[in-house]
């Protein structure tokens, strides 16, 4: 085992899948539960819990999703109030809760590999299937921030030459519209000259190489095993354990075969925990030893 | 000898995706999951779908100068966001078909949801909104000839496909949410997004009637000027 960041991006994408694929199969409350704790823990692992946006947007999104399944569904048997003939009852609400839980666990889960997954690891990723593609798609992102810094400066102009109006609605568009219409013809004529540029310098007579190359090591053939197999484990036994919402909440657990796939699940979703646990240990060891 | 090895799997994908790999997949789904994990096996013919459009346009030549304009224009949806009262995604992805054909529509489309999406939240929803985005690019390639010479059939169009795409990502998120299909709830998302789906549709056919026919008349420019 490694750190997280320092893994082959292909060993990480099969480990994201993995934990990705079990929780959109299963329609089970203990699976969601589990990689929701997993998903926070590792967030709060590696982000530390800074980011008050996100954690604000995953509340919301979290609200949102268990309150509007009793106003849509009304199914189930315990019935909590009725507004305007529609019973609004228990089952649905839960199972709201339960849907919510799995929605912010997979939105946490996609938060940390794009932390993980920098775009120097998307371009190798993308490369091994189209090097067309990973060429678009580096030259956007370079190109992104190069127009957001002349977005401004065409923003400025026009403001200290009286272009920019803001005064009414239709303005904001006008201005808007006629600042997006400066760019295209400025990005265009730019990319040109990048693109003469790249020819003078031989671009497409070799293969492209990448400037950082990524190991495959052992201990990515350990997260790939490890991933799958624990995968597979957990869904072979997942029949054992199930909850149900309608008509009535039903929980079961039947015996060994359930807690052992809830187990291989929980350590699934724990791995990243596990691997930059280790990682810490090691490295305050490590220091004890200067 | 990397390269030969991807050539070969690329040849080898794009024979097998469509004839193979999602056949196969729609049964296992449909026997394993007895059709009630619809969101797995749609996630699955996103990603190959998607695979197999990138393998297909990888096996054609294209000059540098097209390239670079296309990521131009891809970057150009994305950096577009940040000038207040523009969301100009769909419709540059639609110029961009029209003007520069269906591969660089598609490509445009499809990356930059995907580059638009890391400032925006990436989610399991990435892969259905890049091959929606993608679509709408290399549609407009196909009929282009119809949208250069009318500005109504081309507001029409930014119209239909801003509610299109809105409508079918709804169905997705209901998919998610259920693991099947639910007319109730389907209801209740299109309706929870319906001030964003309409204020999207009328911003496309304002951007595209303001900004459609000069952005064509620049990029016809550039395609003449430097023979692209």
């Amino acid at each position: 085992m490694k750190g997280m960041k320092e893994y082959n991006p292909i060993s990480l994408t099969v480990y994201f899948l993995s934990v990705m694929f079990i929780v959109m199969f299963s329609m089970n409350t203990f699976i969601f539960l589990l990689s929701f704790l997993g998903a926070l823990t590792s967030y709060i692992i590696l982000k530390g819990a800074k980011e008050k946006g996100f954690m604000v947007l995953i509340l919301l999104s979290f609200l949102t999703s268990s309150l509007i399944n009793p106003i849509v569904s009304h199914n189930g048997v315990t019935v909590l109030f009725v507004v305007n003939d529609n019973p609004i009852t228990l089952e649905a609400f839960l199972y709201g809760i339960s849907a919510g839980v799995m929605i912010t666990a997979v939105m946490i889960m996609f938060r940390i590999y794009t932390e993980l997954m920098t775009s120097e690891k998307l371009l190798y990723l993308f490369g091994g299937l189209s090097p067309k593609l990973a060429l678009i798609l580096s030259m956007s992102l370079r190109y992104i921030p190069l127009f957001g810094r002349q977005i401004k400066k065409v923003i400025m102009a026009q403001k200290a030459s009286g272009q920019y109006n803001t005064e009414s609605f239709g303005d904001r568009i006008k201005s808007g519209v006629r600042v997006f219409s400066v760019m295209v013809t400025w990005a265009l004529e730019n990319g040109i000259i990048t693109a003469d540029s790249m020819t003078a310098r031989g671009y497409g007579a070799m293969k492209r190489s990448r400037y950082k190359s990524f190991r495959f090591d052992t201990a990515d053939i350990v997260l790939i095993i490890l991933s799958i197999a624990l995968a597979c484990v957990t869904v072979y036994c997942l029949e054992a354990t199930q909850t149900l919402y309608y008509p009535k909440v039903e929980i079961e657990i039947n015996g060994l075969k359930a807690y052992t796939g809830l187990f291989s699940f929980g350590a699934l979703a724990f791995l990243p925990v596990i691997a930059e646990v280790k990682e810490m240990i090691k490295w305050k060891y490590l220091k004890l030893k200067i | 000898m990397k390269a030969i090895k991807n050539e070969k799997l690329r040849k080898l994908l794009s024979v097998i995706i469509p004839f193979v790999m999602i056949p196969l997949l729609v049964t296992l789904g449909a026997l394993i999951f007895e059709g009630s994990r619809y969101i797995i096996i749609s996630s699955g013919i996103a990603v190959l779908t998607l695979v197999y459009f990138i393998t297909g346009f990888e096996r054609r030549q294209t000059g540098s100068r097209r390239m670079v304009i296309t990521s131009v224009m891809t970057a150009l949806c994305v950096a577009g966001r940040f000038i207040p009262f523009i969301k100009p995604v769909t419709a540059v992805t639609i110029i961009s078909g029209m003007y520069l054909g269906k591969e660089s529509g598609f490509f445009v489309g499809a990356i930059s949801v995907l580059l638009s999406n890391f400032y925006f939240g990436q989610g399991p929803w990435t892969p259905f909104q890049m091959l929606g985005m993608g679509i709408i690019g290399l549609l407009s390639g196909v009929i282009d000839k119809p949208l250069k010479e009318n500005g109504y059939i081309l507001a029409v169009y930014g119209a239909l496909t801003g509610l299109l795409y809105s409508l079918i990502m709804d169905i997705w998120t209901v998919l998610w949410y259920r693991g099947a299909f639910d007319l109730y709830l389907y209801g209740g998302a299109v309706l929870t997004a319906l001030p964003h789906t309409i204020s999207y549709a009328v911003g496309n056919v304002v951007f595209l009637w303001i900004l459609g026919r000069p952005f064509g008349t620049k990029l016809e420019r550039i395609k003449r000027k430097y023979g692209i």
